[in-house]
């Protein structure tokens, strides 16, 4: 119930903020939009392309791994500065409200729309695809694509969330935290960025390396968080 | 309903709070006062739950601090230094979060009471962002209610208030304490804790003096007299010679007495003063304030 009513307050104060609301919207609807013309684009590249139209593949499914880790992170970053610019983190712990259910309802305010988000865009790509090509190609449904969307998207959430809650929990700028998290969660995606720069095709052994080491990473920063989110450590230690 | 036991709080090497044994009782207000970090914050924040003591005990409303904080946080209203509501949302939605954290079923009648008595009904709809200052403070002072807590722990309340509305949140937090509450009240202003207070608790890391506000006057200053005469004789105050007179000076027209008990020694006094010719204008009772009593006090622990 508490659970419940903090994420349906986050949400409802964040995305009253015109930078969130644009990064949460506009953002994914570009780069969907970009990604059906990469595909569109390397279906229409002459057969001996094939080096070319694998990159370009590549580089459509990575619009959909930016998505998960740029709108947790916005979120998070004003959820959690936005908490102490106004004061009202004392007030918020001086209710029954347990350090968990403070840590998992900023977790899930952040984690859930960018998972809805990335997923709701690539059902718009797909229909984009199939309207611009009259087909499917059958790379971007394939196991390591989808593989990629529904096991690597919320791990890089996740992964998103909790370096910006390690980083928004030393700062007071949202600025600031937003480039620090950003730029935390840019390793997560070198595995992708270095096969496309390769031409090599996405595959299943890829997705479980990234998947596998996210995990671990994940849950290093977990531990890290949990330890943050305590409430005398959020009094007397966050700045 | 506040009990505490050598309530000690250390921050590494620095000792916040120190051996602070103090007790408000149901119904009454009692002031923490104390010079900046001297210890109020710290003190309110683990009567709230939300640092634990180095040393020492705490129950709150019959709840430990340390082995029940959920209950203690349930039964606690606390206002913090600043308002700290979401300038975003709207004045009802803001309540309306806290009640259901609090665990208030049919939120809806409480909140439209306390906005109705705050003043604040007619702005239920608008952003907290678009509120004055003495709005926000009144909206914060609701929001500690909202639960009907049975212990309030206010931290300034009505700091950067107009007048008007101070006045309006002293009058509520009197209300408060005519409802059975206990409350403790962090403050500067020393008139308003005079005004308000039964007992007043001076701080200072350690507490270094618990009484109500005539009880510490007395205690340290003695109750004195003073006497304006027409024609001021410095040998007079020599010439008294009185058993009860503790001290006596003269300064230009008025003649200071110290005295036990004023209102069975001043009529001797003044009858003294007459047979000594001395042409008595006006007598008064020296009038201190907590003011006094607060600098002398925390003086007083300077020099120490």
């Amino acid at each position: 119930m508490r659970l419940k009513e903090l994420v349906a307050k986050e949400w409802e104060e964040v995305f009253k903020i015109r930078l969130v609301l644009f990064s949460s919207l506009f953002m994914p609807l570009l780069l969907a939009g970009l990604a059906a013309y990469l595909v569109w684009q390397g279906r229409n590249l002459p057969q001996e392309a094939v080096g070319a139209q694998v990159a370009l593949f590549n580089t459509a499914l990575m619009y959909f791994m930016v998505l998960p880790v740029m709108i947790p992170v916005t979120i998070a970053v004003y959820s959690i500065v936005g908490e102490k610019e106004q004061g009202t983190l004392e007030p918020l712990l001086a209710t029954p409200i347990t350090d968990w259910e403070l840590f998992m309802g900023k977790a899930l305010a952040a984690t859930l729309p960018a998972l809805a988000l990335t997923w709701g865009v690539f059902g718009l790509f797909l229909m984009a695809v199939w309207a611009m090509l009259g087909t499917l190609p059958g790379a971007i449904l394939s196991p390591p694509w989808l593989l990629s969307l529904f096991l690597l998207s919320p791990l890089l959430a996740l992964f998103g969330v909790l370096v910006t809650m390690l980083v928004s929990s030393r700062t007071t700028d949202p600025r600031a935290a937003y480039q620090f998290s950003g730029l935390a969660v840019v390793p997560a995606l070198i595995p992708l960025i270095v096969y496309s720069a390769r031409q090599a095709a996405v595959n299943l052994f890829l997705v479980c390396l990234e998947g596998g080491l996210l995990v671990l990473v994940n849950v290093a920063a977990f531990i890290l968080v949990v330890r943050l989110f305590r409430r005398e450590e959020i009094l007397t230690r966050w700045k | 309903m506040i009990k505490t036991q050598g309530l000690t709080r250390k921050f590494g090497n620095i000792t916040a709070v120190e051996n602070l044994s103090l007790e408000v009782r149901e119904g009454e207000i009692v002031a923490l006062l104390g010079p900046n970090g001297a210890g109020k914050t710290t003190t309110v924040r683990m009567l709230a739950a939300l640092l634990a003591p180095t040393r020492g005990q705490a129950e709150v409303a019959g709840f430990d601090v340390v082995r029940e904080p959920q209950a203690v946080r349930q039964h606690v209203g606390v206002l913090t230094e600043t308002p700290g509501l979401y300038r975003r949302l709207s004045v009802w939605r803001n309540l309306e979060f806290f009640a259901h954290l609090y665990g208030v079923r049919d939120a809806a009648p409480r909140i439209e009471r306390y906005l109705r008595l705050l003043g604040l009904w007619e702005r239920k709809g608008d952003p907290v962002g678009t509120l004055s200052k003495g709005m926000r403070q009144k909206l914060a002072l609701a929001r500690a209610l909202l639960h009907e807590p049975a212990v309030l722990l206010l931290d300034e309340p009505t700091s950067g208030l107009d007048p008007e509305s101070a006045r309006s949140v002293r009058e509520f937090i009197l209300e408060l304490a005519g409802e059975r509450r206990a409350v403790l009240l962090c403050t500067h202003n020393l008139p308003e804790a005079e005004r308000l207070c039964d007992r007043i608790a001076l701080l200072r890391t350690k507490l270094i003096a618990l009484g109500n506000p005539e009880e510490l006057k007395a205690r340290l200053f003695g109750r004195r007299i003073q006497v304006r005469l027409a024609n001021p004789d410095p040998g007079l105050p020599a010439a008294l010679n009185l058993p009860f007179v503790k001290e006596a000076h003269l300064d230009g027209g008025v003649l200071t007495v110290a005295l036990d008990d004023p209102e069975r020694e001043t009529p001797p006094l003044v009858r003294r003063l007459v047979e000594l010719g001395a042409a008595v204008q006006r007598v008064t009772e020296e009038e201190r304030t907590l003011e006094d009593v607060y600098l002398e006090l925390v003086e007083g622990d300077n020099a120490a």
